[in-house]
């Protein structure tokens, strides 16, 4: 069983090292305002987006629909999305340049954003 | 032939297969032969997961088969494993029996729980098959196969079957292959029925559970073709934010657990472990219901004509 095991490891190390080897992730560039626009639209349908802010390093955004702020961030090659209140968001953590916001999920716990400053001016 | 110990496991024999077959799947997507993406950290997860769901099958499958050997000391009949009407019997039953069980662990969260892990990745390639639970031992889901054990079939041929339908379900996990032949689509799941499985579109949510035979989905009303005007979007509802396998395979148990330690009636207790994925006392929540209930009424006003035009 040990052989077994050790093999299993070893032909997962195999596959992984092809997978990087291959660069063959989704193409991913800096989120542009439209790009942050669909994935929302994606995510939150019907939602109407008040204000939207991209992240300096376009891998995530967030955005401001009502009482709710919506929460994209990037992961690996895709992105994962989260609501929070609004007023959460704006008091949020803000330090160097990286807003850190608690998404309360176990699934995606924490958001990390980085922005000239928070809150935006015309955010509040 | 033992009714007790299978003569081969399916799945053991056709690893050298899957190890090759996603070699073969990078390299052709490497050289822009089909549609593939592999991401090395989601790939590197779906592989330990993997690996980890053998681990955790050993420590919880002595239960299971101990479970199933009872019943089948009490059967009904006697089910030779030699007969061929027997082995016809059971591809039926064992994929009749494998499509319940895979609704069941999408539309009730005590069981999503333990499946949720298989969908939480945002790809669709062979490495995502491999992506398998943990904690499905736990989750007692091969309490759905007593009956079949009840009815006579030896546990070795029920082994084998299922051997035979997770070995079926690996090549389906494909975007390389767009559609079969016609007649293979009517009949059997392929990897365009699969991907609405996968997709988190709202139109494909909770759609296509079928193992081998399409066909339970159209007879059952699950059924969602896969259309060309649109593209299936993978992983959950609410995708994981990184790629920590623990996450991967805990995330909805300490949701559930986290849930009840709120909760403030037996209502809620049961509304949290057995309601529908996203269920919650007040409804706040998004359940696949609700999702694609909200994309209709968007779909009915888009398509809606002016009134005021």
């Amino acid at each position: 069983m040990l052989i077994q095991l050790a093999g299993s490891f070893a032909a997962v190390a195999v596959l992984v090292a092809v997978a990087a080897w291959a660069k063959i992730a989704k193409p991913m560039s800096p989120l542009s305002d439209a790009r942050a626009r669909a994935l929302l639209a994606d995510e939150f349908p019907g939602k109407t987006l008040d204000g939207l802010w991209i992240a300096t390093d376009g891998r995530g955004a967030l955005a401001r629909s009502g009482a709710s702020a919506l929460v994209l961030c990037e992961v690996g090659d895709g992105y994962a999305a989260r609501h929070i209140p609004w007023a959460q968001a704006l008091s949020a953590s803000f330090r160097d340049g990286v807003l850190r916001l608690d998404l309360a999920d176990v699934a995606a716990p924490r958001a990390r954003l980085a922005f000239d400053a928070w809150p935006p001016a015309g955010a509040r | 032939m033992d009714p007790l110990h299978a003569p081969f496991d399916p799945v053991t024999l056709a690893i050298p297969f899957f190890v090759l077959a996603i070699i073969l799947e990078i390299a052709l997507a490497r050289f822009k032969a089909v549609k593939a993406h592999y991401e090395t950290r989601d790939t590197m997860a779906s592989l330990a997961m993997g690996l980890g769901s053998n681990v955790a099958g050993l420590i919880t499958g002595g239960l299971a088969f101990a479970a199933t050997v009872w019943v089948w000391k009490h059967r009904a009949f006697d089910i030779p494993m030699t007969a061929v009407w027997a082995w016809v019997a059971i591809f039926f039953l064992e994929d009749l029996t494998y499509y319940w069980f895979h609704r069941l662990s999408h539309e009730r969260r005590f069981w999503w729980a333990a499946h949720v892990n298989h969908h939480s990745s945002q790809h669709y390639n062979l490495s995502t098959a491999l992506r398998q639970t943990w904690t499905g031992g736990v989750a007692a889901t091969w309490a759905l196969w007593l009956p079949l054990a009840f009815l006579g079939f030896p546990p070795a041929m029920l082994a084998i079957q299922k051997g035979i339908s997770l070995v079926y379900q690996f090549w389906i996990h494909t975007e390389a292959i767009r559609r079969m032949p016609r007649w293979f689509e009517a009949v059997f799941n392929t990897p365009s029925h699969h991907r609405v499985h996968h997709a988190r579109n709202p139109r494909y949510l909770d759609s296509n559970y079928a193992g081998i035979l399409i066909v339970w989905d159209k007879l059952f009303g699950t059924f969602q073709p896969e259309l060309d005007e649109e593209t299936p979007r993978y992983g959950i509802v609410k995708n994981l934010n990184n790629f920590n396998i623990l996450r991967v395979a805990f995330h909805e148990w300490a949701g559930i657990a986290k849930d009840l330690a709120g909760a403030r009636s037996p209502r809620e207790v049961v509304g949290y472990l057995f309601g529908a994925p996203g269920w919650s006392p007040d409804g706040s929540r998004d359940t696949s219901a609700t999702l694609k209930a909200q994309w209709e009424a968007e779909q009915a006003k888009r398509d809606a004509p002016d009134v005021a035009a």
